[in-house]
């Protein structure tokens, strides 16, 4: 299968901190991998790397071939680089519909005009929040404006989702509903790169799983391995419990 | 079908407002010249920091770029030669000055905004001192008040259609985005730069044009009085009171507010500053989303929350 995603030697250094060392990883196409790690462990910034958000001092990203890293994060999202953020950022001026249509329209194949309503609706509708278009964010539910954010990321058509712990702060009924949205996307071939911190999540979506620990991959391989590996849980429980 | 009627209402006005000078009095024409121009300054700075909330005060150095311009070449040129000339220089400045700080964000860029149009009076003020030797200048056009009102009233119709325009377009749609949220914005395709600079480079030349039509009224200029601040901050309450983010907003802010501050300025001329002051704390107080806003807020029934938002609060 061709490599989608490439990540080559990414390095992220914020003055005498390096934050991220020497990551190297592919995503393939219509491929879901989980990118794990305990917290301040490299995995945001690995994401807002590729999203554009910071620039590597030094290694590549590239996607279908083209290099992405080192350009402005509108260009990368017309590249097709769609992502969520950890904190949901909905845009609290513009209605639910309008959050959307800023996706369709900046994004990859820039629709405007009453298609652009119509594909804002279909996106709503796509993570349930059909006929609600008219709302206004602060009025939605913190698992609204997930999926809310989730359409918007989707409205752009990418080519490849970015989901920042999309799922955290969820209740379990709500998490169920994540996942089955996350697994549709799935089921219709788009590559996903997750973030996150549920393990039942992770085993659920994710065939394969990369795990940072203070910015350096640990493990990389198919998720029940990875997640069984003492590296692994000696990172996360610490050293006692490997 | 409601935008036809509204178009028609719009045009209707305009024809009204066309033909009262006809019925003034010289001091009726003079406060109609006023009152327009700062609801085309208003409006063109809502233009820009409506949406995008970067509060500019650089009104009043583009508004003294327009006078002065016509000022120094008023007796070269042809007159639209000359609002050509201002057009250009005003959009020359206002590219630079957007590409080296667009992209400090807010209370930094007010400062440097209002730190812009000190500098540009002192440049001036330093150039007429020592390169020509004289601080004034006569502008003898053969201007009367009705054609300066004519050609504001102009302007504020071209104005409140371009306003109307970009808040329908794409790229309406992407400085809200960006006054909410750049990074977002910038992650959903937006080019977020290149739509900040277009809006403060279109507003600026809205504004440079103002000065540049009510220079003759004046005759003499100085630099003290056509890069004078309380242009910049009447400008600014002006748009705030109606509602920056509202096509209307700054045209219904300036107005009442410009007819007030002339009844204030001629009968209590030495408090003048300090009413400014207490008004300007009142309306950020008070009506920080504008008159219209609050209206709207009014109409709409009150403590209509969605239930869930309750439960959610604590868990979130």
């Amino acid at each position: 299968m061709s490599s989608h995603l490439q990540i080559t030697h990414l390095r992220k250094r914020f003055g005498g901190l390096v934050a991220v060392k020497d990551v190297s990883f592919d995503v393939a196409d219509g491929e879901v991998v989980g990118l794990l790690g305990p917290n301040g462990s490299g995995k945001t910034t690995v994401l807002n790397m590729i999203s554009g958000a910071l620039l590597p001092t030094a290694g590549e990203i590239t996607l279908r071939g083209v290099r992405i890293s080192r350009l402005r994060p509108d260009r990368i999202a017309r590249h097709g680089v769609a992502r969520t953020f950890q904190l949901v950022r909905p845009l609290p001026s513009l209605t639910v519909a309008e959050n959307v249509l800023v996706s369709l329209a900046f994004g990859r194949f820039k629709h405007w005009g009453p298609d652009a309503r119509d594909l804002a609706e279909e996106k709503l509708a796509f993570v349930g929040l059909g006929g609600r278009g008219g709302e206004n964010v602060a009025n939605l539910t913190y698992i609204d404006q997930k999926r809310m954010e989730l359409a918007r990321a989707l409205a752009s058509e990418p080519a490849l989702l970015l989901l920042d712990e999309w799922l955290a702060g969820l209740t379990p009924s709500e998490l169920q509903i994540g996942i089955d949205l996350v697994r549709r996307l799935q089921g219709a071939g788009m590559s996903v790169l997750l973030v996150e911190h549920i393990m039942d999540a992770v085993r659920a979506l994710c065939a394969r799983c990369v795990v940072m620990n203070a910015g350096e991959i640990i493990a990389h391989g198919p998720t029940e391995t990875v997640l069984k590996d003492p590296g692994v849980v000696a990172a996360y429980l610490g050293d006692g419990h490997a | 079908m409601s935008t036809t009627v509204a178009f028609i209402l719009a045009a209707a006005a305009l024809a009204g407002l066309a033909v009262a000078p006809l019925f003034l009095n010289a001091y009726g024409i003079g406060l109609l010249v006023g009152m327009t121009g700062y609801v085309v300054l208003a409006s063109a700075w809502a233009m820009f920091s409506g949406p995008t909330r970067y509060v500019s005060l650089a009104t009043v150095a583009f508004f003294g770029i327009g006078a002065y311009t016509v000022a120094v070449l008023s007796e070269t040129l042809p007159y639209p030669l000359v609002l050509l000339c201002a057009c250009a220089i005003g959009l020359t400045v206002a590219l630079i000055v957007g590409l080296s700080t667009l992209r400090l964000a807010g209370i930094y860029f007010v400062i440097f905004t209002f730190g812009l149009a000190e500098l540009i009076r002192q440049l001036v003020t330093w150039y007429e001192v020592n390169v020509t030797g004289t601080l004034g200048r006569y502008i003898f056009l053969p201007f009367e008040g009705i054609h300066i009102y004519w050609q504001l009233l102009a302007l504020a119709a071209v104005t409140l259609l371009l306003s109307w325009w970009i808040s329908r377009s794409r790229l309406g749609l992407a400085l809200r985005a960006v006054g909410d949220d750049e990074v977002v914005a910038a992650h959903a395709g937006i080019n977020v730069s290149r739509a900040k600079l277009m809006l403060f480079a279109l507003s600026a030349t809205i504004i440079t044009l103002v000065g540049a039509i009510q220079a003759p009224r004046w005759v003499y200029v100085e630099p003290a009085i056509v890069f004078n601040p309380t242009i910049s901050f009447l400008t600014l309450i002006m748009a705030l009171l109606g509602g920056a983010t509202r096509l209307w907003g700054p045209a219904l802010g300036a107005v009442p507010l410009f007819l007030l501050f002339e009844w204030l300025s001629a009968n209590f001329p030495n408090y003048f500053s300090i009413i400014l002051g207490i008004f300007f704390i009142c309306i950020v107080f008070f009506l920080p989303q504008g008159v219209l806003a609050k209206i709207e807020g009014l109409r709409r029934p009150a403590g209509k929350v969605p239930p869930e938002d309750k439960e959610r609060s604590g868990a979130a």
